[in-house]
């Protein structure tokens, strides 16, 4: 076995969380090693830079890690889920194939428990917050504009909107047409040259990488600037337990390099950002005589409490010839949150946003992804005509409220290529949430049809929808009803932090990825500020 | 049948040929999706993924064997009704598989240029050169900068 020389801060990940931290804590004169399972990525062999692009798409860069199978990836057992969690590992982690649709959670989504009586309060709000969003937004390259009245004044967004093209033009007066909010989506992609990086040229399909570095993923926004003030990324680096002393503190971790040799790294401090899956099953993985159930599992809430954001998709198909709705990024054109807040006269709690995303390319349109493939046989070429370049997606993404039986335990049979269990995931949609998602499909219909569609198809529940996984390491005040305190730090082990998305009391009703990283940089300062014991 | 690799023989080429061509029907000017020597992309794409190869086999040991198909000449004896309703049984019987064969079908059928040229889509990569869009007009913000704000205040 071999081991590395102590560093301050030992960061698990190098994905939304994990690259702001490894920044922040860095440019404070921390010793930090990021141990990342996948490698660095080369945005010019990305699948656009190919002709086979959808084959890639399709395969080697699909978002689920059991079709994909690389060999960074570990299987996820999702038999008992209605729905299949996504996520890519690689220096970025699931930046490299996010669409960086980034709005911010409301105010009240920190305080459910107090406005609705339902789930919990965070322990800290919208406005503890403010300022890491406004940082983040920075760094990461947000385009946008501000004075969106569904949202608390914001300061100028860095770069203009993203053109919202004649098809998001089109779907903006459907919601003009029935009073409704909407706004241009804020993006973490650059609508002109920002920071060195090119301007997005309208290609598409950015979850398979940016070719152009114009969407910000955290191996060209942060890491290269953490790397600069002295960060080491160790690539190919399997972490598989957290390693504690006789007090039960953390001290290093055991990972398998890409020869499956074996290493322990020790650390003063251990920092999880492998997000809400990866991060329970490290945890769950980490049994030790003073952490029987896990490590900083005396709650028993590690792994519990698993939300997704179920979504529901309604496709509008349009006549006219033009325009072509595959020209522009993938899912960065407006929202809608006009059914955001919890109604008396709805039979639901909380609500949901509607996000517009464009069409794809052939392949994909013939393949399917949010409704079926084309059918095949007679007809195939009529359904497929209607379908290519003339459809737009509503796609309608619900507040996920947090239940313990929904959850990531660590599978008894299935493992990864080294031997190590597997996770396994149990979830069921909630009656408010399907509630809720069919409300939004109602209202859906009515947007499209107002914006010219002739028809529309619904798929109430998509599958394969798992972007966003939370809620597994809950943060809390209450060492018994929660994992890790206002701080990220865990409640049962003062050099332990969880700062990705497994901390989330609960979802909002929007892409969680800005807030995740809002946390990620408040906990780095935190640690800068109250824990120098750590340094040096 | 295919071998365990995946390797299609030449009675399995006519079949899946033949099945192909009831997937993806000729238009204007293309033959069917079978008839356009698509078979040594799929096999290549099928071996290069164990999904696609795993299913392929099952696909075409389902149509060799199914007992609809079991007349003399096989598969290739049915007219296109038949062909029709014996794919259909197929798809019934081993519905995952076969849609990870209608998906390899249509990845490698909509990745060919003469398709592309057809359904008017530019071929080859997406990148360097992206599409044009105009950029954006705040013009469209009139109607809903009119609102009042609406977000939701909540205690500290």
């Amino acid at each position: 076995m071999a081991n590395g020389s102590s560093v301050d801060v030992l960061i698990v990940g190098t994905g939304a969380s994990g690259g702001a931290a490894a920044w922040r804590l860095s440019e404070a004169g921390f010793n930090v090693l990021c141990l990342e399972q996948g490698d660095w990525q080369k945005p010019q062999q990305y699948p656009t830079a190919h002709a086979n692009w959808e084959f890639q798409g399709a395969t080697s860069f699909a978002f689920d890690p059991n079709i994909r199978q690389l060999p960074e990836d570990y299987p996820v057992n999702d038999s008992e889920s209605a729905v299949s969690p996504l996520m890519f590992n690689a220096v970025g982690g699931s930046t490299i194939h996010w669409t960086a649709h980034t709005p911010r959670f409301h105010p009240s989504d920190f305080r459910v428990k107090s406005l609705d009586g339902v789930a919990d309060d965070w322990p800290i709000s919208y406005f503890d917050l403010e300022k890491y969003f406004d940082l983040n937004d920075e760094w990461m390259g947000c385009s946008g504009i501000a004075g969106d009245p569904a949202n608390p004044p914001r300061s100028e967004r860095p770069m203009p909107p993203l053109p919202l093209g004649p098809d998001g033009e089109r779907i903006a007066r459907g919601f003009d047409e029935l009073g409704w909010h909407w706004w241009p989506s804020d993006s973490y992609i650059n609508s002109e040259s920002y920071r060195g990086r090119n301007a997005c040229n309208n290609c598409g399909p950015n979850g398979f990488g940016c070719y152009q570095k114009a969407k910000g993923s955290t191996d060209v926004t942060y890491l290269p600037e953490a790397v600069k003030n002295g960060v080491e990324i160790r690539t190919n680096a399997r972490v598989y337990e957290i390693t504690v002393d006789q007090d039960g503190r953390a001290n290093g971790v055991m990972y398998y390099d890409a020869e499956g040799i074996e290493h322990h790294q020790t650390a003063k401090s251990v920092i999880l950002a492998a997000n809400g899956v990866g991060t329970p099953r490290l945890m769950l993985l980490s049994k030790s005589k003073q952490h029987p159930d896990g490590i900083a599992n005396s709650s028993g809430l590690v792994g519990k409490n698993l939300m997704f954001h179920p979504y529901a998709m309604v496709t509008g198909f349009f006549d006219d010839p033009e325009p072509n709705t595959f020209q522009g990024a993938l899912g960065n054109i407006l929202v809608s949150q006009e059914f955001y807040e919890t109604s008396k006269r709805r039979d639901f709690v909380r609500g949901y946003s509607y996000q517009m995303n464009r069409s794809s390319g052939p392949a994909k349109t013939a393949t399917g992804l949010t409704i079926g493939p084309v059918k095949w046989g007679e007809g195939h070429h009529e359904e497929f005509a209607e379908r290519f370049g003339k459809s737009s997606l509503l796609a309608i993404i619900s507040e996920d409220l947090p239940e313990e039986h929904n959850r990531v335990e660590l599978d008894p049979k299935l493992t990864d290529s080294n031997g190590i269990p597997a996770p396994k995931i149990f979830y069921k949609v909630s009656r408010n949430t399907r509630k809720l998602l069919d409300h939004g499909i109602r209202n859906a219909e009515k947007v499209l049809k107002a914006a010219g569609a002739h028809r529309t198809e619904t798929n109430p529940l998509l599958r394969g929808g798992g972007w966003h996984l939370m809620g597994t390491a809950r943060m809390g005040d209450d060492p018994e009803r929660s994992v890790v305190d206002a701080n990220c730090q865990a409640h049962d082990v003062d050099n332990l932090f969880v700062i990705d998305g497994s901390v989330f009391v609960t979802s909002g009703a929007v892409n969680p990825t800005p807030t995740i990283q809002a946390i990620a940089l408040k906990a780095a300062d935190h640690i800068i500020d109250e824990r120098q014991d750590l340094k040096g | 049948m295919p071998t365990k690799e995946g390797k299609l023989t030449d009675s399995d080429k006519r079949n899946m040929r033949a099945a192909m061509d009831r997937f993806i029907p000729p238009v204007d000017d293309l033959p069917g999706a079978g008839s356009m020597g698509l078979l040594d992309e799929i096999e290549r794409m099928s071996v290069e993924h164990e999904r696609y190869r795993k299913s392929l086999v099952r696909f075409l040991d389902a149509l060799t064997l199914d007992m609809s198909v079991e007349v003399a000449g096989g598969f290739l004896a049915l007219d296109d009704e038949q062909r029709d309703e014996a794919i259909r049984d197929i798809e019934g019987s081993i519905s995952n598989d076969f849609a990870n064969v209608l998906e390899v079908v249509y990845l490698a059928y909509y990745s060919r240029p003469e398709v592309h040229k057809r359904i008017g889509w530019r071929t080859g990569p997406l990148q360097p050169l992206g599409f044009e869009l105009p950029p954006f007009d705040e013009s469209i913000l009139e109607n809903v900068r009119k609102r009042e704000p609406f977000w939701r205040e909540a205690p500290d």
